[in-house]
């Protein structure tokens, strides 16, 4: 269990490398550059000015150099300074994540509950009305476009009848008390957080059923019937918990992309994360805030891929590292 | 001509500015404002890179910054100037020089009192070097003469209006010395939790959600600002600001913040209405430029035969809903001192446009005429359609177009810094006053490689250069509009670039939100008046 923690973490570095240089080049080979875009929007023309600027934004320096600079500084574990935003990435990072984190773990929860439930029951009644109903919902769930429901939602809860606020994370300019203030959060995460946990349960309910009838036909199940349990316990005791592999696989894979954000859920719902951050920061080519949001989204890659490993050992003691 | 030139008026506006204690619209004071309550407000873009941007940066910071930041004096929806934190700017009889009386107890919102010392800082630490770029290169000194009494001397005659536009202007915020001073000004952290004179102090930035303003109790006007709070939240998707109205969670949202095709059923109940005043002195208009480095394009002809071929009424009611008019001559219909009619105008004339080409040497080879590169800047939605539109419209004269519509960074950089388009389709906001914003885009020496919104076209006539050299110093003011007037018939006729049409932007605003769109940019003005009646 040690090494496969060791083995996980000793990952991180090369990743973090591979996704710097590999990033950093990228950005490079956008046309336009931060300077570019600075400059344009400030209207600054004064040749003294401009190099005064290059200077401040270092890219006076040939790129090799700019790439060596940052690398050196992220294994100080300094992520730079965005001079767009006039503050340190990691603070301009750390001021957005807890809503990022928030919504992403509640959608995140939302489609486990969901999409697990749906999953188990279509393939317990598999081929009956629930069936179908469930397997046309995920087909809806999934190819709906997010922003498309975001805004339906927010019509029919938000505008007709009023039950939530039509977007924020918050009620802006009431003082609240701490209890006061989670309710209010929790108020305003109800729809963002469905709307993107529906997507991701209806992945979660097609994966689920098609493991579970997987599940359902091997001998240990038979026997387990045979013995005489119950119904409901052959179902949640023994089929389900075989079944959760593959789910424990897309878990670990949706939680590694959480630090991304989602663009659109944030844009519909004006939800204050880090997907909308890091949009604006790849149009405006400001590079040191895409690297810092990507350096610290590979370090949660690389967390949440050893977290799985563990968890498959969890479910299934035949896992043993090897 | 709206008495602008009257150079006692500040005296008299600011007299009457005290005595009511609500300077501006008329119209709206027939019930008495009341105090209090909370403001929310929004606009139509997003959240700003940093709540002040010392060099601009575009309208996002712009509006955040303005409730902080207050200027010398401000421009009215009837273009006439009213004193904010000056009381009076005379110049002197040879116009070199000008003596700004400020007000009095004026204090920043650290309590600190606000002086003259600040005001020769901002001069010649802020405003010249950083804020209004080659506008104020003639500034020459600036000195305290006493505590409330500031003396400009500049190289060279400067015209009244036109100096009066600059303090007005985007770049005439008053920042404080004792904060600045010693400091790098544009990487200040400051900017981000802005300190200064005006109506609102910052309270909290959330960073992807709002702004939140708390009342300046001891702000000059005792009885300003008439809000509790001010917020400024950021919605990206103009639906959901639309939802927002709706549902009574949003009050007032300047510069297009919701779909134009949404604007008839939000307003139809009377409850929330569209205001298109505000908005003279930062005139959006959607250009169409001719890169004249391409051999095609220095023939006059060719690009006056393009101009004909654009039917931009089509433009105005299909791509902005009727969100625009199109424009006549080189100035927005909205500018009311300098806009004229007397102008070469283009109207749609297809088969004029075909006749034109075929006179200037382009006709018809084997189904086309000439090749040319369209580029579409794609920061607006519309810019998109109108790149499609003109596509379509210069294939039917049978010329081979290649558009394409790259993002915000890649658009700066193909037109205006490697000029890598033939045609290009691009926007820019004028003020009422023509230097440097318009006329940087005629001008030779407009032309700075690498240097946004301004001449990237490559024209380049030296009657051009002339005319605007005589703007430049022109004193008298009649003198001054008929210059520019001569400047606007050159531009039409020469046709280097011109706007294909206005756009006319749209406050939208419940209808108990009271007193604002009182000035010629009220995205810009520190809504101290604004009111709500609750």
């Amino acid at each position: 269990m040690r090494r496969i923690i060791v083995r996980r973490l000793a990952q991180i570095i090369p990743l973090i490398f591979a996704v710097i240089v590999m990033n950093f080049l990228l950005i490079h080979l956008a046309p336009g550059s931060l300077f570019d875009v600075m400059t344009s929007e400030q209207q600054i023309t004064d040749p003294a000015m401009l190099d005064q600027l290059r200077h401040t934004y270092g890219v006076d320096q040939p790129t090799s150099v700019q790439l060596a600079k940052y690398i050196w500084s992220v294994m100080r574990l300094d992520l730079g300074y965005s001079y767009r935003q006039n503050a340190p990435v990691l603070d301009v990072i750390l001021q957005q994540l807890p809503a990022t984190m928030i919504l992403m773990l509640a959608s995140t929860a939302i489609a486990l509950l969901v999409g697990v439930t749906a999953g188990v029951l279509a393939s317990v009644k598999v081929n009956t009305i629930w069936d179908n109903l469930i397997s046309l919902g995920a087909v809806f769930f999934f190819a709906a476009p997010s922003f498309w429901l975001g805004i339906m939602m927010t019509v029919l809860f938000a505008v007709k009848l009023g039950w939530f606020p039509v977007g924020g994370m918050r009620t802006i300019g009431v003082d609240q008390t701490t209890i006061g203030d989670a309710l209010d959060v929790m108020n305003h995460l109800v729809l963002p957080a469905t709307a993107l946990g529906l997507f991701y349960a209806a992945t979660y309910a097609r994966v689920m059923r098609a493991s579970m009838l997987e599940v359902f036909r091997l001998d240990f199940v038979r026997t387990a019937r045979a013995k005489g349990l119950s119904p409901a316990r052959v179902v949640l005791a023994h089929v389900m918990r075989n079944a959760l592999l593959p789910i424990v696989t897309l878990l670990g894979l949706q939680l590694g992309t959480m630090l991304g954000g989602s663009v659109v859920i944030e844009a519909v719902f004006s939800w204050p994360g880090i997907g909308s951050l890091l949009f604006d920061s790849v149009m405006s080519r400001n590079f040191p805030m895409v690297l810092g949001v990507l350096v610290l989204g590979s370090l949660l890659v690389a967390v949440c891929n050893a977290v799985v490993d563990l968890l498959y050992m969890r479910l299934d003691p035949r896992i043993r590292a090897r | 001509m709206n008495g602008f030139s009257r150079r006692d008026f500040l005296v008299t506006a600011g007299a009457t500015a005290l005595a009511s204690g609500v300077p501006g619209w008329a119209g709206a004071a027939t019930t008495a404002p009341k105090r209090g309550g909370t403001l929310i407000s929004t606009w139509g873009g997003f959240e700003p890179q940093s709540l002040f941007v010392p060099a601009g940066g575009g309208s996002s910071p712009y509006f955040t910054s303005t409730k902080v930041h207050e200027r010398l004096i401000r421009l009215n929806v009837d273009l006439q100037f009213e004193p904010v934190l000056a009381l009076d700017i005379k110049p002197a009889a040879d116009f070199r020089s000008y003596t700004i009386k400020l007000r009095e107890n004026v204090t920043w919102h650290d309590g600190a009192p606000f002086t003259a010392d600040d005001i020769v800082f901002n001069a010649m630490e802020y405003w010249k070097p950083i804020a209004a770029g080659v506008t104020l290169d003639t500034l020459e000194s600036a000195e305290a003469i006493d505590p409330l009494t500031v003396l400009l001397k500049f190289k060279v005659p400067v015209p009244e209006f036109f100096f009066k536009s600059v303090l007005a202007g985007k770049a005439g915020l008053v920042i404080p010395k004792h904060i600045y001073a010693g400091s790098n000004i544009i990487t200040n952290p400051v900017n981000n939790t802005p300190i200064g004179t005006g109506p609102f102090k910052v309270k909290e930035w959330v960073r992807g959600s709002h702004v939140e303003y708390l009342r300046h109790d001891k702000y000059w006007n005792p009885e300003l600002p008439y809000l509790d709070r001010l917020v400024i939240r950021w919605w990206r998707d103009p639906a959901s600001r639309s939802a927002a109205f709706e549902a009574g969670q949003l009050d007032i949202g300047t510069f297009n913040p919701i779909p134009m095709p949404e604007i008839a059923r939000l307003t139809a109940g009377g409850k929330i209405v569209a205001e298109s005043k505000g908005y003279s002195n930062s005139a959006w208009v959607a250009t169409v430029e001719f890169n004249q480095r391409r051999e095609i394009f220095k023939q006059r002809e060719v690009r006056q035969a393009l101009m004909h071929a654009i039917d931009r009424q089509f433009i105005s009611d299909t791509i902005f809903f009727g969100g625009a008019h199109p424009s006549i001559g080189a100035i927005h219909s909205s500018n009311t001192i300098f806009f004229t009619k007397d102008v070469q105008d283009y109207p749609f004339d297809v088969k004029k446009a075909a006749a034109m080409l075929d006179a200037a040497g382009y006709p018809v080879k084997s189904g086309s005429r000439f090749k040319l590169s369209l580029v579409s800047a794609g920061w607006f939605e519309e810019n998109v359609k109108m790149g499609q539109y003109v596509k379509q419209a210069f294939e039917d004269l049978d010329i081979t177009v290649e558009l394409s519509v790259p993002d915000r960074a890649t658009s700066l950089k193909r037109i205006y810094t490697d000029y890598d388009y033939d045609v290009a389709i691009s926007n820019n906001a004028g003020g009422i006053e023509m230097i440097p914003q318009t006329t940087q885009y005629y001008t030779t020496d407009g032309i700075v490689k690498g240097a946004a919104f301004r001449n990237a076209t490559g024209y380049s006539n030296p009657k051009m250069d002339e005319l605007v050299a005589r703007m430049a110093t022109e004193t008298d003011e009649p003198k001054r509009i008929a210059l520019v007037q001569d400047f606007d018939r050159l531009a039409s006729t020469d046709a280097p670039l011109l706007p294909m049409v206005d756009l006319e932007p749209v406050t939208i605003a419940r209808a108990d939100v009271r007193n604002h769109s009182t000035t010629a940019d009220f995205m810009g003005e520190s809504w101290a008046e604004v009111w709500l009646d609750r």
